[in-house]
């Protein structure tokens, strides 16, 4: 081909591709025999997606096509394409802690509950379920997994310190959050000196997951500045007062290392982090054991499943979610990915009752199970995160370079106001 | 648009008696005509940088006066936006860090650049071998690297090992004011300093090779060939250098975002934020919180911050001889007229 040619060809090619842009209703998946499906790796099971791949058993004809996301990327790419009002995909997955940032668009996502969603409540956790409700009352999504939380402790630490190391036993010895910064001081007079915690950011997140408020409430207002948060600061900073904390980020090399030697003996958090637990401290096999969180189990965590309004067949997708997220393969998806199931049916089954030999032989579902059921109805608002941002990172100021706490709080509570009166929340 | 019309016209019969007139002249009335077909040829580019490059940038001007969360309505706000942006003091920090990280990182990086390219200058076997060694850390993944660097840095990492090992205390990498921001800085050296050295090479070689010689003979050595004949011609060069690096330095972005990538929300920037750069904190704003409009808004103050470091830039490294000899004349008259009279 000349270069004249080719050039020619090429701008036609692209000016043939210009109107392609916003064609047809708008979905990504516009002319294929398939409904789209976005996630991100680990939020849905492989196997049974292969599965909707060829055909969604029991819903004649449909098919469904999910696309793996990237995890950070999925939010602004679903944000993106709706903007676009191109490409959008039929169904996407969405974090529990994002959903609420899309309220303030809710008539982007169609309501279930026109599409029978009512019918298979009871099969659901409360809690969870009242979680995928906007607060016009329109319900934006569909529960996929819960986060249920419980406290993770090292038992050859605990016996060593003169605790007790029964998960039973344990659980009445740190049943309020005073009683576990004193097992803490006991953790840290004891061989070996091991530290409660290795920073008070997760101590902070879940003493505030128990409480149903949050920074924002339901009447748009700030109340990160109230009770319910400033007993979760002041316990976090009693913990680094009282010398408990490592003081080190998760997920870093140091992290790593100090969870590996045995410097760390417990941790509060929620039932995915299993998975990193092993991966991280393989060496700890057979030395932890999971009990109740103290002052009772929360959420951390979890997703649901949603369908934009430019979904072309709404029955359908409503009909595939129905499938893939009912008892049966939320059981097997906790199986083969570690979801850990909204449908309370499933815990019963034989199959969730394995001994786990990283936990002595421990079942997690009788620890998990309970706590998925007790967990609040927590309310999020859109601003959630810009809310509690400063909190977070103040905490980290007191922790890692030594701010004065007061001053910490003062300066949290600060930008979490200037910036919340900037988008409209008084 | 001209160019859609073109071969239309073309082919009318006045287009072809003016074609030997055309041909022979550069500047023929018919201009348009005869430019079509090398417009047309060249018009891919126009096009693709009006819609990737053009429209975003204005875009991006109109929206920095918008409250947007990037699907719903938008809201006017205005100036308002620069308001809250110039009273956040978390901008502002972020401004002091950048600029912090900038000096730290720059000014040693342009240094050892240029002690590299004079090293390499000079006759070394496996030349090639360096050049090649050098550009490597340029091209490769910047978050591969960081992880790596991550570990270096870390309490029980590399660095703080060897520290020890000389009987020196560890210090706090990444936990810690001034050990946040040389973590950062070293790693900008380290991705940079070969890229710089090899900018300065290619200037090197452009001095041709009598004036080594002459200073050879004049019996220089190599600090003062360095200072005395190289610098001084070495000025474009050095002065594309570091306008390019104070352009790349406040837009630091991936190193402290991965170096403090972690799950929890709130360690954004390392601990006391000292790792916030403006781009960082631009990401956060428009990407994570989804406020485009104050992230639109904060690409704009950045923009003009780097218009006038650019500006300064250019005025300390180019300042031209005649200026220089008019400023040491104009000192020269002032400090005579202090000491006469």
């Amino acid at each position: 081909m000349s270069r004249r040619g080719l050039l020619g060809a090429s701008l036609g090619a692209a000016l043939l591709g210009l109107p392609g842009c916003g064609a047809g209703n708008g979905s990504a998946s516009a002319g294929t025999d398939h409904l789209s499906l976005w996630y991100w790796k680990g939020s849905l099971s492989d196997k049974l997606l292969a599965t909707a791949r060829r055909a969604v058993p029991g819903v004649p004809g449909l098919k469904v096509k999910g696309s793996q996301i990237p995890d950070g990327d999925i939010d602004s790419k679903v944000r993106t394409s709706l903007a676009a009002r191109a490409y959008v995909p039929d169904l996407t997955v969405v974090n529990s802690d994002n959903l609420a940032t899309f309220f303030p668009d809710e008539n982007e996502f169609l309501d279930l509950r026109t599409l029978g969603a009512e019918s298979v409540r009871d099969q659901y956790l409360d809690w969870k379920w009242k979680g995928c409700f906007a607060p016009s009352g329109r319900m934006i999504g569909f529960p996929l997994d819960a986060g249920p939380t419980a406290l993770y402790y090292r038992r050859d630490l605990f016996r060593r310190a003169g605790l007790p190391d029964e998960p039973q036993a344990v659980a009445e010895e740190v049943s309020t959050w005073e009683k576990y910064l004193a097992a803490g001081r006991a953790l840290r007079k004891g061989p070996g000196k091991p530290y409660l915690v290795s920073n008070v950011g997760n101590v902070f997140q879940q003493v505030l997951l128990q409480s149903p408020k949050q920074f924002v409430d339901a009447d748009n207002r700030f109340i990160g500045d109230q009770a319910h948060v400033k007993r979760a600061w002041d316990l976090s900073v009693e913990i680094l007062r009282q010398g408990l904390s490592a003081r080190i980020v998760d997920g870093t090399p140091d992290y790593n290392a100090a969870m590996g030697g045995g410097r760390i003996a417990s941790m509060t958090t929620a039932v995915w982090a299993i998975n990193g637990l092993k991966d991280t401290a393989p060496k700890t096999s057979g030395a932890w054991r999971l009990t109740t969180m103290p002052d009772g189990p929360a959420n951390y965590g979890g997703s649901y499943v949603t369908l934009t309004r430019y979904c072309r067949d709404p029955e359908g997708a409503f009909a595939f979610v129905k499938w893939l997220l009912g008892p049966a393969n939320q059981l097997k998806s906790y199986q083969e990915m570690a979801l850990f199931p909204t449908t309370p049916a499933a815990y019963a089954d034989p199959a969730m009752h394995r001994p786990d030999p990283f936990f002595g032989g421990q079942r997690p579902i009788d620890v998990f199970g309970p706590a998925a059921q007790k967990a609040p109805v927590v309310y999020f608002s859109p601003y959630e995160e810009t809310a509690n941002t400063p909190f977070f990172q103040e905490l980290t100021n007191v922790e890692a370079l030594g701010k004065k706490p007061e001053r910490a709080w003062r300066d949290a509570v600060n930008t979490a106001e200037t910036t919340l009166t900037r988008l409209g929340v008084s | 648009m001209a160019t859609v019309a073109d071969p239309a016209e073309a082919g009318t019969p006045a287009a072809d008696e003016r074609r030997p007139v055309r041909r022979s002249r550069a500047t023929a009335p018919g201009g348009r005509r005869r430019h079509g077909p090398p417009l047309l040829a060249i018009s891919p580019f126009y096009v693709l940088f009006a819609v990737f490059g053009a429209f975003p940038v204005v875009f991006s001007l109109y929206l920095s006066f918008q409250d947007w969360d990037g699907i719903g309505d938008m809201r006017f706000v205005g100036f308002k936006q620069y308001g809250w942006l110039l009273e956040d003091s978390v901008f502002w920090h972020s401004v002091l860090n950048t600029f912090e990280i900038w000096f730290l990182s720059t000014v040693p990086m342009l240094f050892l650049a240029l002690v590299l390219a004079f090293l390499l200058h000079s006759q070394v076997r496996f030349t090639g071998a360096y050049r090649v060694a050098y550009f490597i850390p340029n091209v490769t993944s910047m978050v591969a690297m960081t992880v790596v660097f991550g570990s270096v840095f870390a309490q029980t990492g590399l660095a703080n090992s060897a520290l020890r090992m000389v009987g020196m205390d560890g210090v706090g990498w990444l936990s810690s004011e001034w050990g946040i921001k040389v973590s950062l800085s070293i790693m900008i050296i380290w991705r940079w300093v070969g890229y710089n050295a090899l900018i300065f090479l290619a200037g090197l070689q452009a001095i041709p090779t009598e004036h080594f010689e002459a200073a050879r003979v004049d019996g220089a050595n190599s600090w003062q060939t360095l200072f005395r004949v190289v610098l001084p011609q070495l000025r474009p060069v050095v002065l594309f250098a570091a306008v390019t690096s104070t352009i790349n330095g406040l837009q630091i972005f991936t190193e402290s975002q991965v170096l403090f990538q972690s799950t929890d929300v709130g360690t954004t920037g390392g601990p006391g934020q000292e790792g916030m750069t403006i781009v960082l904190y631009l990401w956060q704003k428009a990407f994570k919180d989804h406020q485009f409009g104050y992230g639109a808004a904060m690409g704009w103050l950045l923009f003009a911050i780097i218009a006038v470091f650019t500006l300064i830039n250019w005025r300390l490294v180019s300042g031209s001889d005649r200026e220089d000899r008019a400023g040491i004349r104009s000192l020269l008259r002032r400090k005579g007229a202090r000491n006469g009279r």
